[in-house]
């Protein structure tokens, strides 16, 4: 079949990268930041939001999908190509339970999801998803909270937490300095929005997060909701400047008495 | 033999169906469930070829939910009837049509107001006060004709199924035993003892 | 003629057939090589197919061939002649069937296994077509086999009788020929599934199926419990059995029986029917002691009810 070597855009460049799908994480690097915190018997997914524009109705912007019952995806980078991966996925969780009547595992549709974004590197005529995803959920009789997350080369991996899309490199250094096992829905919704404030700057209104608590309970928190752990957070941070501001005039204060003293007993 | 029933009422759409599930001249089953569930507000009871039915239902339980999914809203009634209907024409139509007749009842939450539809395998589809599939049908239509009321409240609604039900035990030599109840209204669908 | 027609028509059922096998091609990688579609292939492109007899209609073709009801001296005998059971209780699943294989009149073997072993844990029994149920089991088993390997974890009861049903559904009104129980436990606990080639699949506590189900149910369902011991249930199992080959000429000579528990199957016997009648199933757990034959039962037992002094005289 002709079509089958003289269509591809991807192939290797001489020293063994692809290009596109180098390209492809690239427009992921450039897509809104998505966080996920794993813990104990929860796990949360933080987006950040777009601005929407004064005239546009915000509820058409969706970030955090609902997969199946129990599944939830974030993803970061172009938009439109999310759709089109969601879409396959939701066909998916239903072609499943109609195959097998069980419903998916979130390891199973998270390869799922991994196999597309492959193929898309490895057919002619195509060009790679332009997203990563973050994938939370439980799976069906069993109640360990799962993540995982998956790249535009194919890529699927399990995490305790995890950020793609903007700045993802920082929020990852911060939630691997402040993750711990076993942690409580408030805590790990806390950890969510403290992550996403080092790279959100507009604080509440901004950032949109989901809490699964269980197979199929999900929530979607109000704003009120995160706008008082924002400034909770605030508070603390406000209380720990504050803390740190009065050691160091206590520091400095000392070095000054003592400062003074030996003064004093050279004068003596 | 197979036989389902279902009744409007004001406010809800009872379903009922047989629970056997036969082969030759054995009972396999007793305790079988031939209405499925599709959204919060509809209900869909079937019978036919056996396979075909479990097969369409399926397929079409799943379509349902996915369009759900979807557009995080529920198909209403008629829409969901309609394309029902429709896979049905197509599959009649086709090399390997599914034999499977069909009572939808669901409760519209724009209009308050309940729909029945009568649908058969070749695709024929209609909207009913009150309808029957099956060997049963001979003898509940005429009933329900006689009794039945639009305006009937649930329990008045449930009566009148239970005539329907003990007048095919009564004169039906192949009577099923045991059938399963299921009521859609406002509140969404839930199962009933008679 | 109509070949011609339908070559070029774009609305026959054909060419709609066509059209969606090109659409299909366009997707050069299948979703199994990635090991999705449930592991098992996506439905819109159906299941593997063998070849069918290239006739106009080979489903009519077949019957012409296998219906020896209409002409004895057909090419292609099917075995109907069987009975087999299985049912669930709180000790796992039970699994009886006969041994014997009929074509029309005549006993072509009296040790068939009609138990086909699908895997430690998976057991499906035959009915029908011996081929059609050896051959698709088998086949089930090597996929149960790799959804383990894709997705790290045993196939559920549910999910390997809904690949069967699926499967033979796909062959409907082509001359397929089974009647089976997929038996099992998973991590819902024992269950057992009832498929069979018009594409029904029921789920159940307890099923028997074959000419001598309506012997082996008479049986069965008044012994059964949810609650029997391990030695009662195995013992209503061979009973069952023996009740149908003994009345149901097509089905008879041995009795071969399972447990499916936790850790997997077990084979417990094979019992001769005949000497079941007379001496009983011998010395194995549960077993009354003597025969199960009435006669054997009842003997020097009888109904006469004379007065007393009649008797006494």
């Amino acid at each position: 079949m002709s079509r089958s070597y003289d269509r591809a855009l991807t192939v290797f460049s001489p020293d063994g990268h692809l290009f596109q799908v180098e390209y492809a994480l690239e427009a992921v690097r450039k897509g809104t930041c998505a966080v996920g915190v794993r813990g104990k018997d929860v796990v949360v997914l933080g987006v950040e939001k777009k601005s929407v524009l004064q005239l546009q109705d915000p509820r058409t912007v969706r970030k955090v999908v609902m997969l199946d019952d129990h599944i939830c995806l974030a993803f970061a980078g172009l938009t439109a190509d999310g759709r089109v991966l969601i879409d396959k996925a939701r066909i998916e969780c239903q072609s499943h339970r109609l195959t097998v009547e069980d419903p998916v595992t979130v390891e199973y549709i998270t390869r799922h999801i991994a196999g597309i974004q492959q193929r898309y590197t490895q057919s002619g005529g195509v060009r790679p998803f332009g997203i990563s995803t973050l994938i939370i959920g439980f799976d069906p009789h069993d109640n360990r909270p799962r993540l995982y997350q998956t790249e535009p080369s194919g890529i699927y991996s399990a995490w305790k937490a995890n950020a793609i899309g903007r700045s993802s490199k920082t929020v990852r250094e911060f939630l691997e300095k402040n993750h711990k096992d076993d942690l409580s829905r408030e805590e790990s919704i806390k950890l969510t929005v403290k992550s996403l404030l080092e790279v959100v700057q507009t604080g509440a209104k901004n950032i949109e997060i989901s809490v699964m608590e269980g197979y199929g309970k999900v929530t979607n928190l109000e704003l009120s909701e995160i706008e008082a752990i924002v400034s909770e957070i605030e508070r603390e941070k406000e209380a720990e400047a504050e803390r740190k501001r009065s050691r160091l005039a206590a520091t400095a204060a000392g070095q000054a008495a003592m400062a003074s003293r030996a003064a004093d007993t050279q004068a003596g | 033999m197979e036989t389902s029933f279902a009744i409007t009422g004001k406010g809800y759409v009872i379903v009922a169906a047989d629970t056997t599930a036969s082969r030759s001249i054995v009972k396999m089953k007793v305790d079988e469930d031939k209405i499925k569930t599709l959204s919060p507000h509809l209900l869909m009871a079937y019978s036919g070829e056996p396979g075909d039915t479990m097969q369409f239902a399926e397929y079409v339980e799943r379509n349902i939910r996915l369009y759900q999914i979807r557009n995080l809203y529920a198909l209403r009634p008629s829409a969901a009837a309609s394309w029902i209907r429709r896979s049905l024409a197509e599959s009649i139509r086709s090399r390997k049509p599914y034999a499977v007749n069909l009572l939808l009842g669901g409760y519209d939450t724009a209009t308050h107001t309940p729909h029945l539809y009568w649908v058969d395998y070749l695709g024929t589809m209609t909207e009913v006060p009150f309808g029957a599939h099956g060997y049963g049908s001979y003898f509940a239509l005429s009933l329900l004709d006689r009794y039945h009321d639009p305006e009937a409240s649930l329990e008045e609604g449930l009566a009148t199924l239970k005539r329907c039900i003990e007048e095919v035990s009564k004169r039906l030599v192949v009577a099923p035993g045991n059938y399963k109840v299921k009521v859609v209204d406002k509140n969404g669908v839930r199962e009933v003892e008679l | 003629m109509n070949t011609f027609a339908d070559r070029f028509s774009t609305t026959t059922a054909a060419s709609q057939l066509r059209h969606a096998q090109k659409l299909a091609e366009e997707e050069e990688f299948d979703a199994t090589m990635w090991g999705s579609s449930a592991g098992f292939g996506s439905l819109t492109k159906g299941v593997p197919t063998f070849t069918v007899p290239a006739v106009p209609d080979p489903t009519a073709f077949l019957r012409l061939h296998t219906d020896d009801h209409a002409d004895p001296s057909c090419r292609i005998k099917i075995k109907h002649g069987t009975t087999t059971l299985a049912f669930r209780f709180q000790g796992g699943v039970i699994v009886a069937v006969d041994s014997r294989a009929t074509a029309g009149s005549y006993i072509a073997s009296g040790t068939v296994k009609k138990v086909i072993e699908i895997n430690p844990y998976l057991l499906g029994t035959m009915a029908g077509g011996a081929a059609d149920c050896q051959f698709w089991e088998t086949y089930l088993g090597m996929h149960c086999r790799l959804h383990e390997l894709r997705n790290r974890e045993r196939i559920s009861v549910s999910a390997a009788s809904k690949y069967l049903s699926n499967l033979v559904y796909s062959y409907k009104g082509m001359g397929l020929s089974m009647g089976t129980m997929i038996c099992g436990w998973d991590k819902t606990g024992p269950a057992v599934f009832y498929v069979d080639s018009d594409g029904t699949r029921l789920k159940g506590d307890l099923f028997a199926v074959g000419s001598g189900s309506t012997f082996a149910y008479g049986v069965l369902d008044q012994g059964y419990r949810w609650d029997l011991t391990d030695e009662e249930a195995q013992e209503l199992g061979r009973r069952s059995i023996y009740a149908a080959g003994h009345r149901d000429a097509f089905s008879g000579n041995t009795c071969n029986l399972y447990h499916v528990k936790e850790a997997g199957w077990t084979f417990l016997g094979n019992y001769d029917i005949s000497q079941m009648h007379y001496e009983g199933p011998g010395d194995v757990p549960g077993a009354p002691g003597g025969g199960y034959g009435y006669d054997i039962r009842v003997e020097g037992r009888n109904s006469s009810d004379p007065p007393e002094e009649a008797a006494a005289a």
